[in-house]
């Protein structure tokens, strides 16, 4: 992989990229003091909406803003089809897994994965062995976590099949950017998004098997650093937002207790992990799920959006296989590229792991947020040699790539405009068809040099956009 | 309606009327223990009046050991590990409200909220900047301002109804109670001081409860144990009166659809009938206090029947 | 050996529980070892019976009126094979080589298996184990509960059926072994008692061994099996939630029943 850094706004020459060429006049001809001030009504307008989260551990829950910039991501249309059919691919590949997994288990058999990967893994939920699914669906809604290397190629960095999130946060920059700059939507033909909570109602209602049936968001509650995103989608399809303890189960059927009595609940898009959905099952300790909710869910009377026990696909031990599943499932060769990964449980890879640890990215087979992770380069010989001591003691539990460089966009930082790194994480809707909206969640490292994104870790964000190519070709005939 | 949110509005505005009748009993206490007492002066009796009526006499003594004029109204005004301070009520208002902020209005949620931010400075900054009346005024006043966005913002519904809900049963409870313990202050006077006690007693439990003014249209000259009780109790014009707030809640729970509230619908008809056709001078013979006493129970009854009806589980 | 079952549970609480509502895994299958003759439930509602993650009978019993206590009954006959040493099963046991929170081995349990297995990972090897950690962790009721863990209660170095299984099983998979909890009853010869026991299974040469470890078995001629899982919370009999006079859910993983009425078996 080349080490130099792609960025999304200018060419390697300085120049400006044709896709952006209708931002950069804008920014050009646009008083640097409105900008700054429409940034300031930004932060609070937000602050205002609530469009906050906590961080973990923070146990005063104190309500933190994800900064925002109201510099753009922007992709070429042409180039966004690509990461679209990229992204569905692998989403089905993924979901022809899960079935195949909890089914008949082909791939196993066929030798591409090697049994104990995936059948030991605490991702694998045994109640899932055997039980049918509508349309043989387990990941509804998908978080593809994708990067750019050196040359502009698209990596995909994780799957996120459990209950990823972020998506308030791709259309509430949407409508923010809409609000504050309306003419940069006058001036160009930029794929509108706000059509997602349509089509996520669509997913959740065509995943059951039920005429019209009734759906709810269940969360963990206010005190999850994510209610806010649970609130607002709820509120955007027009369902229930409720708690585990407004749901309850009898004689196999979910019920929400209400002001009128029992209602029936079909489907659940739920935003809690697989352990603590029902303490009869799972995790005894748990307030947060329903008691009976698996019996019901194995009966078939009832949908879990996403299915219990995605997690042994997502997981990323079991990622490096995903290439070697679209073949297996699709017969197509893969359209967006893995990066290359060392298994540490295998001794030989582990040896070379150790022998490069300063170059490398090491990554918990079982974390997310970018805890528990190691940045080889950016990090101090003490912190590697800690890090060493953790692998050596249990290898399984970690896998390493090579630290890819992620491409930057210009970015309001302290100093004025600066390169920043940058991720996407389209969202893939399974239902029916596989669909998504154009673009997704755009996070930005707002620290100099930083490759690390997640909010949790001082990450920002920004409004995607797909712009059509036509627009793009019309307005550089125009320059 | 979810049952938790219905539980959220209705206690949002319980606790936001258990804070305003709160302010109003300490504002009666704190004037009256500056009058001449009957021979003692200290005016601590009138004091400890809030923490026999909240029951939380035990929990006062168990901190402060003896009776104080000043800590008895920080406990109440600000002590937040006093269940029943005003601080409490205010910042379980607000936790209340801030879980069905998606339910409210932006009117009604601001006002809470705003509430209790200028609630917690007020705490910060005293005692230096404590004035008692002012406090209890001014908690009234966000009371009002939460009535009012109430009444003019947010949609005749189910979330309506449970604010409103709520409001009465606190209201009706909280009436009950200070007439109540006042009625049992004033029996142990001795009878030759009455008349003078008598009349700073009842105009005071009046304008507490901003009835002074319907008691002199009314009934004319000073107050008597007879007028006062018919008033706060059996009267339709009073707006704080039991009658008012048992009729009230008789309306609001005939409106909500459904078939599961019939126990609490029929029981707040039954009430509202009784004390329609009611007169001051049967009270009177069973007794004030007697009478009292089971309709504190009662009005606890219709409020376990609404509880069991919408706001927990089947 | 063909043994009569007759088990009659009563769950009292305290305070009057609003509705509640049990997994129950309490009806025995039939295998290479044990054949079911007949088998009865009596619960106070019908239940309809579905299979877990596991294989095992489950049966959801919801009561929606309020109560004061439940009464379970369970009763029939098991026809058991004393020659039978291992049952197959098509199903992978790869699984079990998880840990759960409750089987996680830490250095000292890791340490102590090793200790005594070495290189050796058959039969042999795993029935010195068992001998081993029967003499590091003697049968004492009452020391540990049913949340203690393995690594707590072989910190201990005491337990009752349930931790020798939990430390069992932790040894085991620490060694790479698929091994599993087993729930179900005991009936002691020449004893009137039934009780309720756990022991482990172990994949050893493509079948399930069992290893009582507190009765020092490796045939288990007097049990009779009822669930399988990866540890106690996915195998035991009973496992249930109520809901109190207020709004709180109260666990209550079969504990403590307050009053358990047990009949005597009989051997035939």
């Amino acid at each position: 992989m080349v080490r130099s850094t792609y960025d999304e706004m200018y060419d390697a020459q300085g120049g400006c990229r044709a896709h952006y060429q209708a931002f950069a006049r804008w920014l050009a001809a646009t008083p640097s003091e409105l900008v700054e001030q429409r940034r300031r009504e930004a932060d609070l307008l937000f602050h205002r909406a609530g469009i906050t989260f906590t961080l973990y551990g923070d146990k005063q829950g104190t309500e933190r803003l994800i900064p925002f910039d109201t510099i753009p991501r922007s992709i070429p249309a042409s180039e966004w089809q690509q990461v679209e059919r990229g992204c569905i691919q692998r989403v089905r590949a993924l979901n022809m897994f899960l079935a195949d997994l909890y089914h008949d288990q082909r791939i196993v058999k066929a030798g591409i994965i090697p049994a104990e990967q995936v059948l030991a893994n605490e991702g694998y939920q045994l109640a899932m062995q055997g039980l049918d699914l509508p349309h043989d669906l387990y990941a509804h809604i998908a978080g593809v976590d994708l990067v750019r290397d050196g040359d502009g190629t698209y990596y995909v960095l994780e799957d996120n099949l459990r209950t990823p999130s972020g998506v308030s946060y791709m259309l509430e920059n949407r409508k923010m950017m809409m609000r504050l700059f309306p003419e940069l939507f006058a001036g160009q033909r930029i794929a509108p998004i706000n059509h997602y909570p349509s089509l996520l109602l669509d997913t959740l209602k065509s995943a059951s098997l039920v005429d019209n049936p009734s759906v709810v968001v269940l969360t963990p509650g206010r005190y999850n650093s994510a209610y806010f995103e649970h609130a607002f989608l709820a509120r955007e399809m027009g369902v229930e937002l409720v708690e585990g303890a407004d749901l309850f189960v009898r004689d196999d059927r979910v019920y929400m207790r209400t002001t009128a009595g029992p209602q029936p609940v079909d489907v659940i898009y739920r935003r809690i992990d697989d352990a603590f959905l029902d303490p009869l099952a799972f995790n005894p300790d748990s307030m947060l799920g329903v008691p009976g909710l698996l019996s019901a869910y194995r009966s078939g009377k009832v949908i879990l959006a996403n299915a219990i026990g995605t997690g042994v696909a997502d997981d990323k031990s079991v990622y490096p296989y995903v290439p070697e599943m679209i073949r297996f499932y699709l017969d197509e060769e893969p359209i967006l590229a893995n990066v290359p990964t060392w298994q540490c449980r295998k001794p030989a890879e582990l040896s070379h792991v150790l022998a490069n640890l300063e170059h490398l990215v090491v990554k918990e087979t079982q974390g997310s947020g970018g805890y528990g992770m190691l940045v080889g380069p950016a990090a101090s010989k003490a912190e590697i040699e800690a890090f060493r001591a953790r692998l050596k003691a249990n290898p399984a539990a970690y896998i390493a790539q090579p630290t890819l460089s992620l491409s930057t966009c210009p970015t309001f930082v302290e100093s004025g405009i600066a390169p920043r790194h940058i991720d996407l994480r389209p969202f893939v809707l399974s239902g029916q068809q596989v669909r998504l909206v154009p673009g997704g969640l755009t996070r930005v490292a707002l620290r100099e040099g930083s490759l690390v994104v997640n909010s949790s870790q001082g990450g920002g964000t920004k409004d995607t956009w797909v712009v059509e190519d036509s627009t793009v070709a019309s307005e550089s005939r125009e320059v | 309606m979810l049952s938790r949110t219905a539980a959220d509005l209705y206690w949002m505005s319980r606790y936001l009327e258990r804070a305003e009748n709160m302010a109003r009993m300490l504002d009666v206490s704190h004037s009256l223990s500056l009058m001449p007492q009957g021979g003692r002066g200290d005016g601590l009796e009138e004091l400890a009046m809030p923490l026999l009526i909240t029951g939380t006499l035990d929990a006062y003594l168990e901190r402060h050991r003896e009776l104080d004029a000043e800590r008895i109204l920080h406990f109440f005004a600000l002590d937040a590990d006093n269940p029943a301070s005003l601080y409490s009520c205010l910042r379980a208002a607000r936790t209340n409200a801030h879980a069905v902020r998606g339910r409210i209005t932006a009117d009604i949620w601001e006002n809470i909220n705003a509430t209790w931010l200028e609630m917690r400075h007020i705490a910060e900054q005293a005692p230096a900047n404590f004035s008692a009346s002012n406090f209890c005024e001014w908690v009234k006043e966000r009371s009002h301002l939460f009535r009012g966005a109430t009444e003019g913002t947010i949609m005749r519904g189910n979330a309506y109804r449970f604010i409103r809900l709520g409001t009465f049963i606190e209201r009706a409870d909280n009436t009950l109670r200070l007439l109540d313990t006042r009625n049992q202050l004033m029996g142990d006077a001795p009878p030759c001081e009455s008349t003078a006690r008598d009349y700073y007693q009842w105009s005071a439990l009046l304008r507490a409860l901003s009835a002074y003014e319907a008691h002199a249209a009314l009934y004319r000259g000073s107050p008597k144990v007879s007028q006062v009780a018919e008033l706060l109790l059996l009267r339709a014009e009073v707006p704080r009166s039991l009658r008012t707030c048992i009729a009230t809640l008789s309306q609001i729970l005939a409106e909500i659809p459904g078939t599961n509230g019939r126990p609490a619908q029929r029981m707040a008809a039954e009430l509202e009938a009784r004390l329609r056709f009611t007169g001051v001078e049967e009270v009177l013979e069973e007794g004030l206090q007697a009478w009292i006493h089971d309709y504190i129970l009662l009005v606890r009854q219709l409020a376990n029947a609404i509880h069991s009806a919408y706001l927990e589980a089947v | 050996m063909r043994l009569a079952i007759h088990h009659d549970t009563t769950y009292r609480y305290a305070e009057r529980v609003r509705a509640s509502i049990q997994y129950l895994r309490l009806t025995p299958q039939n295998s290479a070892r044990q054949r079911v003759l007949d088998w009865q439930l009596d619960l106070p509602e019908s239940a309809r019976a579905q299979r877990d993650g596991h294989g095992n009978i489950l049966h959801v019993l919801t009561l929606d009126e309020p109560h004061q206590a439940i009464v379970i009954g369970a009763h029939g006959q098991v026809e058991i094979d004393e020659s039978c040493e291992s049952e197959s099963d098509p199903v992978s046991p790869l699984p079990y080589l998880r840990c759960t929170g409750l089987t996680t081995a830490d250095a000292a349990l890791r340490e102590f298996a090793a200790q005594v297995c070495g290189a050796r990972r058959d039969r042999a090897a795993l029935i010195e184990l068992m001998a081993a950690l029967h003499r590091r962790m003697p049968f004492s009721p009452g020391v540990t509960e049913v949340e203690t863990t393995a690594a707590e209660a072989f910190a201990l170095g005491l337990g009752v059926c349930q931790d020798h299984t939990h430390v069992f099983l932790a040894c085991a998979r620490s060694l790479g072994i698929p091994a599993r909890y087993v729930s179900g009853y005991l009936c002691t010869a020449g004893s009137p008692q039934l009780a309720s026991h756990a022991w482990a299974e172990v994949w050893i040469d493509g079948a399930w061994y069992s290893f009582d470890v507190t009765n020092q078995l490796t045939r288990p001629e007097r049990h009779i099996k009822l669930a399988v899982g990866l540890d106690y919370l996915d195998a035991c009999p009973v496992r249930g939630m109520r809901r109190g006079g207020q709004e709180q859910m109260h666990a209550q993983v079969q504990s403590a029943p307050l009053l358990q009425n047990q009949l005597p078996s009989q051997e035939q």
